[in-house]
């Protein structure tokens, strides 16, 4: 057989980004005082292109779940991967691929609002399932539930009717199918 | 009685107190700073570095209960943090050091990120303010878990006097285990003070554990593989690191390269693996490694790299490393795998395990016109050396190592400081004795040299331990020569003094245009300051009596400081400069009628 050269590392080496990606990372952590501050120093020192990250309960009560997605290349993945498992407070590292993965967000959007408008806002969210969780006389907030894009779409929609504030969840995701997470680990 | 006389007269009484502490199991209540020696005895930990402060009290309280626990006081606790790294080089077993909260635990930082670059395995214990004062800016409180946690492989906060032994148990088999090292224990000073149950049946001490002895072996696809690699190599180079000699495998590095006859160069932390007259060892790679060695992996067609990180010193500019190799990288933490160099065969193991598998499956084989043409570079560049420009007045700083090698039959252990001298000894000491290099690589921390050889020192006492350092960096802990005296400890003390930092000398005089801002430096008179310490010194500033001032260092009892005035101006040859090709060298000059081609 052939030995092929493995692709080249971003970043600390001299090889091209040119193949970065984004990255669904999950991270199962250990419900310890520090732990969540362990798996984030080691984004930030290996200079992890994060978008977002979101920390929540999992299946079990002393696990923390955390989902990070990162832009890099898939080998500066792999070296990222290798470096969170040395955490010692992190019990895995799964990197899903978005193909074989639910990834969603919610986003609460209050949007701006007048007599005239409400109805159309109104509207506009029920074409992306959004709901209105709170009305004022001036105001209309949205809560929206769906993939990256999807947020995004309804978000740039409402702009025009002048958008007061945005608290979006950033990406959690799980496998599709009856696999869990960190039965997909190769 | 004198302190050492009672010192020794305390470490006489261990061995029979030792016996009956460990085999009591018992459960019994015991105050927390009580918990935390049991099981410090149940470690096997003999020794141990630090300096006493309000927050680590109780454990000091407790420490004479337990004689055993032999404690050194040093002057400075970053010099308590070396000390133990020295320890941990020199014997392989974990290092101990001690502090207490707020200043005390921040002075040990430098130490500890000297640990974690070179993945030496420490233990730190640190005092910390009692539990309802933490977080509320308490006298000498500091986040300590905070600020240590990029420099630690883990660190721990003991919140209740029941998680202390198992705390303790856990610390040695991360610190051990794997890539070693340092990690930290941070405890409370009521969690000292409180008591409760020790229950030592209930844990498991690293040494009991299956998991500190468990060593990552290799894959056989990978490992054969490698061999496919190996066979096909026409021009292959074994590249050694320091995961060699933390596994100690000293004989499967040189069988494995009899078997092959493949030459090997080694990293800085990764000398006296092998002696440097062996047929196939090279030399140093990198910035300053010898011409014929990075010639050597400019034509290479296969790297074997085992136990190193393929570090910025190493390689040079990235891209022009090895353009030719294909590289077997053979690293026990698997995210150093394809870091900076991609690894045509990553195998992730233990060096030794790894090496005896490759010694098991490759063929015997021939490199001997590869290795011919090596050492014909080397020829030229010993010529190069012979013919050098130097001042033959000034002690040179080869012939103070030869010096050194001559009076001790190469069985000393040399501790280098960070800068010239440390290139200089890395590259002419005609290395012998397993393991007897012990020098701050990664980090590059002046100030490691004084107290890290007081480890070495007590962690191998029938060696000879020589300190060679700048004028500079010896400053940097100089405090520490009180230590020694207070231990009757004896150590030889090489300064290479030439009046300035005089490696960013260098720098500036390459890289920065003569412009030698902030580095002429001055240094007490160490004769004098020798004195003072009730220690010896001499200053020699003749070549002519440097191997007698060496021997006679070497029949002075006690710690001997010798200050040899060297060429103010002279630099290490070759040098790559920094984003370079390590092809492309700065040589040294060359007297004009000496120069042929």
């Amino acid at each position: 057989m052939t030995e092929q050269a493995a692709p080249t590392r971003a970043g600390q080496s001299d090889a091209h980004q040119d193949d970065a990606r984004e990255h669904i990372l999950v991270l199962f952590v250990n419900d310890r005082p520090g732990s969540v501050d362990r798996v984030v120093g080691v984004l930030r020192r290996r200079r992890a292109n994060m978008q977002t990250l979101t920390i929540g309960r999992s299946e079990l009560a002393e696990v923390v779940r955390i989902t990070v997605v990162v832009d890099d290349s898939e080998v500066g993945v792999e070296q990222l991967v290798e470096q969170l498992r040395k955490v010692v407070d992190v019990r895995q590292v799964v990197n899903l691929s978005t193909a074989q993965a639910v990834a969603r967000e919610l986003a609460l959007i209050k949007v701006s609002s007048t007599a005239t408008s409400y109805s159309e806002i109104i509207e506009l969210g029920h074409q992306f399932g959004a709901h209105p969780v709170d009305v004022t006389p001036e105001t209309v907030t949205l809560e929206v539930t769906g993939s990256e894009e999807k947020v995004t779409k309804i978000v740039d929609l409402l702009q025009p009717y002048g958008i007061r504030e945005i608290a979006r969840t950033g990406c959690v995701a799980m496998t599709r199918g009856a696999a869990d997470a960190g039965d997909s680990e190769s | 009685m004198t302190i050492a006389a009672r010192v020794s007269q305390r470490a006489a009484r261990t061995v029979a107190t030792r016996v009956q502490e460990t085999q009591d199991m018992e459960a019994r209540e015991l105050p927390g700073s009580h918990i935390l020696c049991e099981a410090l005895v149940r470690e096997g930990v003999d020794l141990m570095y630090g300096y006493p402060g309000g927050a680590i009290m109780p454990f000091y309280d407790a420490l004479t209960s337990y004689p055993m626990l032999r404690h050194v006081l040093v002057r400075h606790e970053q010099a308590a943090a070396h000390a133990a790294d020295g320890y941990a080089r020199a014997t392989g077993k974990v290092g101990v050091c001690v502090a207490t909260s707020g200043p005390g635990a921040t002075n040990l930082v430098t130490g500890l990120a000297t640990a974690y670059m070179d993945s030496t395995p420490v233990v730190a214990i640190t005092g910390q303010v009692a539990r309802p004062f933490i977080g509320r800016d308490a006298f000498q409180e500091t986040d300590v878990l905070g600020v240590t946690q990029p420099i630690t492989k883990h660190n721990f906060l003991v919140k209740s006097i029941e998680d202390l032994a198992d705390t303790v148990h856990e610390a040695f088999r991360l610190a051990k285990g794997g890539r070693p090292g340092p990690v930290l224990i941070d405890v409370p000073k009521d969690v000292q003070l409180g008591k409760g149950m020790y229950r030592p049946r209930a844990s498991v001490s690293s040494i009991e554990s299956f998991r500190a002895i468990h060593v990552p072996e290799p894959s056989p696809e990978a490992i054969a593989r490698a061999v496919r690699l190996i066979a096909s190599a026409q021009r292959p180079l074994i590249m050694s690191g320091h995961g060699v000699i933390l596994s100690e495998a000293f004989e499967e590095l040189r069988a494995f390269a009899e078997k092959t006859s493949i030459p090997i160069i080694s990293t800085l932390l990764g000398l006296s693996a092998l002696p440097v007259d062996h047929p196939l060892f090279l030399g140093m790679p990198g910035m300053h490694g010898p011409a014929h060695v990075n010639h050597a992996i400019g034509l290479a067609d296969l790297i074997i790299g085992v136990g190193l990180r393929f570090d910025d010193r190493v390689t040079g500019k990235v891209s022009e490393f090895a353009p030719h190799a294909r590289i077997i990288h053979i690293d026990i933490d698997a995210s150093e795998m394809h870091k900076v160099k991609p690894a045509a065969v990553p195998i992730v193991a233990d060096a030794k395990a790894a090496l005896t598998a490759l010694l098991e499956a490759v063929e015997p084989a021939e490199h001997a016109d590869w290795i011919a043409e090596i050492r014909s570079w080397e020829a030229q560049e010993n010529e190069r050396l012979a013919n050098a420009t130097r001042d033959q007045e000034y002690p040179d700083p080869r012939s103070i190592l030869d010096a050194i090698y001559e009076a001790t039959n190469g069985d000393a252990i040399i501790v280098s400081d960070v800068g010239q001298h440390q290139m200089w000894t890395a590259r002419f000491y005609p290395w012998k004795r397993p393991n007897s290099h012990i020098t701050s690589g990664g980090l590059g921390t002046m100030g490691f040299s004084l107290p890290a050889a007081m480890g070495v020192k007590m962690g191998v006492p029938d060696a000879t331990v020589w300190v060679v350092a700048g004028d500079g960096g010896i400053q940097m802990n100089i405090q520490e020569l009180a230590t020694l005296k207070q231990l009757g400890l004896a150590l030889k003390v090489a300064i290479m003094n030439n009046g300035y930092l005089g490696m960013v000398r260098q720098w500036q005089q390459f890289f920065h245009n003569h412009n030698y801002s902030e580095t002429p430096i001055t240094g007490p008179d160490y004769p004098k300051l020798a004195d003072a310490y009730g220690l010896s010194g001499m200053c020699i500033t003749r070549r002519e009596d440097v191997a007698a001032a060496v021997r006679k260092a070497m029949e002075t009892p006690g710690t001997v400081i010798i200050d040899f005035v060297i060429e103010p101006e002279s630099n290490v040859y070759p040098m790559v400069a920094p984003g370079s090709p390590i092809t492309i060298m700065i040589e040294e000059p060359v007297e004009e009628v000496a120069h042929h081609d």
